[in-house]
């Protein structure tokens, strides 16, 4: 187990700036998650941890001791790879003994190891076949395995999970989940999926072109979105964002009105979750429109409604039933809380500083 | 459905392209075993001899020292070039260096170079040596002609194979010879294999160098070839049961390639 420290890393790709200047420490055990959209730097800031990636400027310790010349086999960490990375010429067995081979463990040490991890995550019964003889989840296994057949200080796992389908995905991730909790290890672990950051993290790192704009828990993320990116990023269905402006202290845009406490200024951004809103028969409520499109999803009822450019949408009960473009009123449930944004800087607007 | 016309012209075409291909290699096998006097007829009614693979293999001809010479040399050239073109392919494929292309590309351009051009600077500077008509002079001289082609042959396998599984096991603590050696060779076996055959036989046939470095301890089977044509006029018989000596090797290793060529293809990667 250790802490990592990324001490004024950079990035550059040629004159191409894949990371820019930042710090960010990973506490002992915790789980953190880069959490961004494809192509923002998850990959290229976990393979620096790695040291697949020359760093262009900066320091990276673990556990106090700096190690940006240290070859990979030497930083004493783990990773699975997005595509697996499996050997294709060896057996799953021989795949998973491999790290154990390395390190000059003795071969009946290696195969009572080998078959423990198998056991614990049920590959036990597989491990004279070859990778490509085994499905995506059974891949997935074997590389997990192969990660923690040797308990490591730091895992890293780079989107593991998206080659997998839907179902096996969710599956997947409660076994990390629970494995993490048994190992305690070090863990840092990249997606693009925000449902996976939320369930999985202790702390979420989310990043935007290289730069991590938000780092916290799940829920603070969720409850206090540092800005408009992460506003719209985290929650599904989205945060609803509503443009607007702010006059005689009411957010003002058509159909809503929202006393907020902030001077008069345009180009205003409010936002609310789908899931604060309830749906009135009130004429007076905070926003009004006629009713767009009703989407069950089983639990509950996605209510939309429409008014000009304004859209927004509300989590309602899966009984709820009305006509389309009947008028249609959401009021916030009790506790529920807007946001406030700069349209043209992204920043938050309500005070909550991060 | 095909149209039948465009069906047999293909057909027909194919056979004839095999009839003329196949024609001066059938010739060959046929004239190794007929009497001399049978040597120019076209027919196939003759009395079939092993006559002609005994007289080659004894004075004056001694085809055996040249199988042992080609041997020995094409063997040697394997055993030494395709281990270093594999380094270098390594190298090449793998690390991105400043100049790297352009080093490639030298190393290519030495294939460009017609041969007859500069034999005679080997054939000055092996003679400075003391090393004329020997194995080592023309082993060297193999090695500096199969080498481009070779690390070109196998960088193009290595290109083929996922970074994946080699950094995988960077991470996993081994070195990067170990990885080399557990992972990309293993991966790269089937092209490694092929590569070494084409290496095999662009020696074994090499003609020009050995004909002007060897005289008569280094004689090689190509070169040997030509001393059937005497005074007293070209030896078919001979010449074609030793053909036949050159060819048969070279057969068995092309079947040999085809098979693990498309092993090789097929075997893939994992995603
Ligand atoms: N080897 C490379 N050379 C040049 N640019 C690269 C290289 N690897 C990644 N990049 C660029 O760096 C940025 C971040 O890439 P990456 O870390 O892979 O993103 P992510 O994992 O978040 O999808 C992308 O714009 C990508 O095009
Ligand atoms: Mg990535």
């Amino acid at each position: 187990m250790a802490e990592v420290r990324l001490v004024d890393i950079e990035k550059k790709y040629g004159s191409f700036l894949a990371v820019p200047k930042q710090s960010l420490t990973i506490h002992d055990g915790e789980f953190l998650v880069l959490l961004g959209p494809s192509g923002c730097g998850k990959t290229t800031t976990m393979r620096m941890i790695a040291g697949l990636e020359d760093i262009t400027s900066g320091d990276i310790m673990i556990r106090e001791e700096r190690i940006n010349d240290k070859p990979p086999k030497d930083r004493d960490i783990a990773m699975v790879f997005q595509n697996y990375g499996l050997y294709p010429h060896m057996t799953v067995r021989q795949n998973i003994e491999y790290p154990l081979k390395l390190r000059g463990i003795a071969k009946a040490a290696r195969t009572k190891r080998v078959q423990e991890t198998a056991d614990k995550v049920e590959l036990g019964a597989l491990l004279d076949r070859r990778p490509s003889e085994l499905s995506g989840g059974q891949r997935q296994r074997v590389a997990l395995a192969r990660a923690i057949v040797r308990t490591p200080s730091i895992f890293l796992m780079d989107e593991p999970l998206s080659n997998l389908d839907a179902k096996l995905r969710v599956t997947m991730r409660a076994e990390l989940k629970h494995l993490h909790h048994e190992l305690g290890v070090t863990t840092v672990y990249v997606t693009h999926d925000q449902m996976e950051a939320m369930t999985l993290a202790t702390r979420v790192a989310v990043m935007r072109e290289g730069r991590i704009v938000q780092l916290d828990t799940p829920k603070k993320i969720y409850a206090e979105p540092a800005d408009l990116f992460v506003a719209g990023f985290i929650g599904s269905p989205s945060m609803n964002l509503i443009d607007g402006k702010v006059s005689d202290g009411v957010f003002r845009a058509d159909g809503v009105n929202v006393p907020v406490d902030l001077p008069n200024r345009d180009g205003v951004v409010l936002g609310i979750r789908p899931e604060e809103l309830e749906i009135t028969d009130d004429a007076t409520a905070p926003i009004g429109g006629q009713l767009y499109a009703l989407e069950l999803t089983g639990e509950s009822t996605l209510v939309t409604l429409r008014n000009g450019p304004v859209s927004a949408c509300a989590r309602g009960h899966a009984d709820f039933e009305a006509e389309i473009n009947s008028p249609c009123y959401l009021t916030p449930k009790p506790g529920a809380r807007f946001h406030l944004f700069d349209r043209a800087s992204g920043e938050r607007l309500d005070g909550v500083k991060h | 459905m095909r149209k039948p016309f465009l069906y047999l012209a293909e057909r027909a075409l194919l056979v004839l392209i095999s009839v003329v291909v196949l024609f001066p290699i059938a010739w060959m096998f046929l004239t190794a075993f007929k009497q001399p006097r049978d040597a120019y007829s076209l027919s196939l009614n003759f009395e079939p001899t092993l006559q002609n693979f005994v007289t080659v293999f004894s004075d004056p001809w001694n085809l055996g020292s040249m199988v042992l010479n080609s041997v020995v040399v094409a063997t040697v050239t394997v055993v030494i070039a395709v281990p270093c073109a594999a380094l270098a392919a390594y190298s090449f494929s793998r690390f991105r260096v400043k100049g790297r292309k352009f080093l490639f590309f030298l190393i290519l351009s030495t294939q460009f170079i017609p041969a007859v051009v500069i034999v005679l600077p080997f054939f000055l500077m092996f003679r400075q040596l003391d090393l004329l008509d020997t194995r080592i002079a023309l082993i060297i001289v193999n090695l500096a002609i199969v080498t481009p082609f070779v690390i070109w042959m196998i960088k193009g396998f290595i290109d083929a194979i996922p970074t994946d599984s080699e950094e995988a096991a960077m991470i996993d603590g081994a070195s990067r010879l170990r990885v080399i050696k557990d992972i990309v060779m293993p991966m790269a076996a089937p092209g490694i294999l092929t590569s070494s055959i084409f290496c095999f036989i662009l020696t074994w046939n090499e003609f020009l160098f050995a004909l002007i470095l060897s005289r008569r301890d280094a004689v090689t089977l190509p070169v040997g070839l030509v001393s059937f044509r005497t005074e007293r006029g070209d030896l078919w018989e001979l010449m074609s049961a030793a053909g036949v000596m050159i060819t048969v090797p070279i057969f068995i290793m092309a079947l040999f390639i085809q098979k693990h060529f498309t092993r090789g293809m097929t075997a893939g990667a994992v995603k």
